[in-house]
């Protein structure tokens, strides 16, 4: 890792359990993690939702880059956590000397722009049916490798660690639209609908039928 | 070190959906990136200039190539493998930064493609969405992340729709992390005990609670939840705007800013409430600046004339604190005592504060 010791002066520490930013909160900061780790979490219903523990050297709240937008999740401590603070105003000055986090946050960049693309394809597609089918194609694509999403179970059939909810967020409709097409898809047995996973039978059933519904 | 590769017209550096590792400059001849609008299906062709890098975001992001690299006229390419392509950018630090600037406003388009279409869903008007995130963290009894958020909220939505209640939630949170610590205590909002119950208790239904608060005679209500009431859509009275812009200044930390807002509204005295509020609220800031005497000498001043300030238990425990910081545990003694003495509720934060500082000065 670079040297940092001339940037003190965008040092910050946090006690754990002390939120670094909140969900809503306008941002125009990012971080990067010097030590301890920090939890990314949402709240969803009644539920503070687990997204993600980042760790040293990994980069948090570059979403900032976009002006005036709220936060999208809430940054808390959870050991004592030293990280850097910088804005869009002083990032450069950051990046001169240290090329090594100027690449880490283009390659963060990249992985954003795609998973935004991503997001889009799903909204794009007209039929609601083809759009919930194709949240699971980009679960799949996306976090296919890590064992949380996209586990397979067996052949072609996959199981997803998400809700009806995050569907519905995904797809961009609402909760009960999102239920029922899902119901839908359960009563043609194409779903397997749990309370906190659902499965699909067949991932490239899913792959044929969005790429029928997209425009050529 | 790069290698060159030379492609013939109408051959494909490389296909939409490849797995790419690679990434490329153009040294000589035409290149096309060919690919379809996601939004209209349309066939868009973006031609490559000498000079310029390109599969640069699906290698660095490790994710299929986006489109097909298609040679249009006879080409030399130099080609980089992920990490030549780094040693090479770290020693030309410029070029990441244009890059990084490329990418942040391709992603600030694509992002506001995105919420363009998510439009029409229940999307939370942020304003909300933090008051209820402080909510949350009110209910179920985290109080330093309630005291956080409630803060925040406070600090970008002085005079907001629900500012007064952020307040209160606010000195809840922060009575309650004093008395019971983190994750301990009774339950701090209605529905706290239940989560069931708490989702049905929603944002709606506290402020209908409110509302028959305030329908209340003043008298009976708290002193924080004495300030005037705020019906939805009407602005809160000047002089509250600038007591909780003031308010969130010393949140921040800005004493000394803090304390000339205060003042401004303590020497103005239009409102007598907020005056008497922003009187107490100054020595607040005194105490944060370190500025025992000064501190001790407000606060003497406001008792003298104002004997039934609502806030003097707080006055009196700040004094013994500043007394204490002055080095003379004795007189600090005093005034903790003093708080203790007092009638009131119980549970007020001051006499909290009043008995663990004399727990910890050694015994009452």
């Amino acid at each position: 890792m670079s040297d940092l010791s001339g940037f003190s002066r965008f040092a910050r520490t946090y006690q754990p359990g002390e939120i670094i930013f909140s969900e809503y909160e306008p941002g125009d900061s990012f971080y990067l993690i010097q030590g301890g780790r920090v939890r990314i979490t949402k709240i969803v219903g009644e539920i503070e939702k687990n997204i993600d523990i980042l760790q040293p050297p990994e980069i948090f709240g570059e979403m900032a880059i976009l002006e005036g937008a709220p936060r999208s999740a809430t940054a808390i401590a959870v050991d004592t956590v030293k990280v850097l603070e910088f804005n869009r105003a002083n990032f450069e000055i950051l990046m001169m000397g240290n090329p090594q986090i100027a690449l880490r946050l283009l390659r963060l960049f990249a992985k954003r722009i795609y998973d935004q693309k991503r997001r889009f394809m799903i909204l794009t597609l007209e039929d609601p049916q083809a759009k919930i089918a194709d949240v699971f194609l980009m679960l799949y694509e996306t976090q296919g490798a890590s064992s949380q999403a996209g586990a397979e179970v067996d052949g072609d059939k996959r199981e997803f660690k998400v809700t009806v909810e995050d569907v519905a967020h995904w797809a961009g409709m609402n909760i009960a639209e999102a239920q029922t097409i899902l119901g839908h898809f359960s009563n043609q047995r194409r779903v397997e609908l749990y309370q906190d996973r659902i499965v699909v039978k067949n991932i490239n059933d899913f792959t044929r039928f969005v790429n029928s519904k997209r425009k050529k | 070190m790069p290698k060159v590769g030379v492609y013939r017209a109408n051959s494909v550096i490389y296909f939409q959906g490849d797995q790419g590792d690679k990434i490329f400059v153009l040294q000589r001849g035409r290149v096309s990136l060919n690919y379809s609008d996601i939004e209209t299906g349309k066939d868009i062709r973006e031609v490559i200039q000498t000079g310029e890098f390109f599969g640069v975001k699906s290698a660095l992001g490790r994710y299929p190539r986006e489109e097909n690299a298609v040679v249009l006229e006879d080409a030399s390419v130099l080609v980089f493998t992920v990490p030549e392509y780094e040693v090479f950018a770290a020693q030309n630090i410029r070029i990441i930064i244009k890059m990084l600037k490329v990418f942040s406003n391709q992603l600030r388009r694509v992002h506001k493609q995105v919420e363009n279409l998510m439009e029409n869903t229940s999307a939370v008007n942020p304003e909300t969405g933090l008051f209820k995130t402080g909510e949350y963290y009110l209910r179920n009894r985290m109080y330093s992340q309630a005291k956080y958020v409630m803060g925040r909220y406070l600090t970008y939505y002085p005079a907001g729709r629900m500012a007064e209640q952020a307040g209160r939630y606010l000195e809840s949170a922060e009575t309650a992390l004093m008395r019971y610590g983190d994750g301990k205590g009774p339950a701090p909002l209605a529905g706290s005990a239940s989560p069931a119950a708490a989702q049905r208790k929603s944002f709606q239904e506290a402020e209908q609670v409110e509302e028959e608060e305030e329908a209340r005679p003043a008298a009976q209500a708290r002193p924080a939840a004495q300030a005037k009431p705020s019906p939805q859509g009407q602005e809160l009275p000047d002089a509250a705007k600038s007591y909780y812009n003031a308010v969130s200044l010393f949140s921040q930390g800005k004493y000394q800013e803090a304390l000339k807002g205060f003042k401004i509204i303590a020497d103005a005295g239009d409102d007598p409430e907020y005056s008497a509020k922003a009187q107490f609220d100054m020595g607040r800031c005194l105490v944060g600046l370190s500025q025992w005497d000064l501190a001790l000498q407000h606060y003497t001043r406001i008792i003298q004339t104002l004997p039934k300030h609502p806030d003097m238990a707080d006055m009196l425990f700040l004094m013994g604190q500043a007394w204490e910081k002055k080095g003379d545990p004795e007189r600090a003694k005093g005034f903790f005592k003093k708080v203790l003495t007092m009638n009131g509720d119980e549970d007020s934060s001051a006499r909290i504060k009043a008995k663990k500082a004399l727990n910890a000065m050694g015994g009452t």
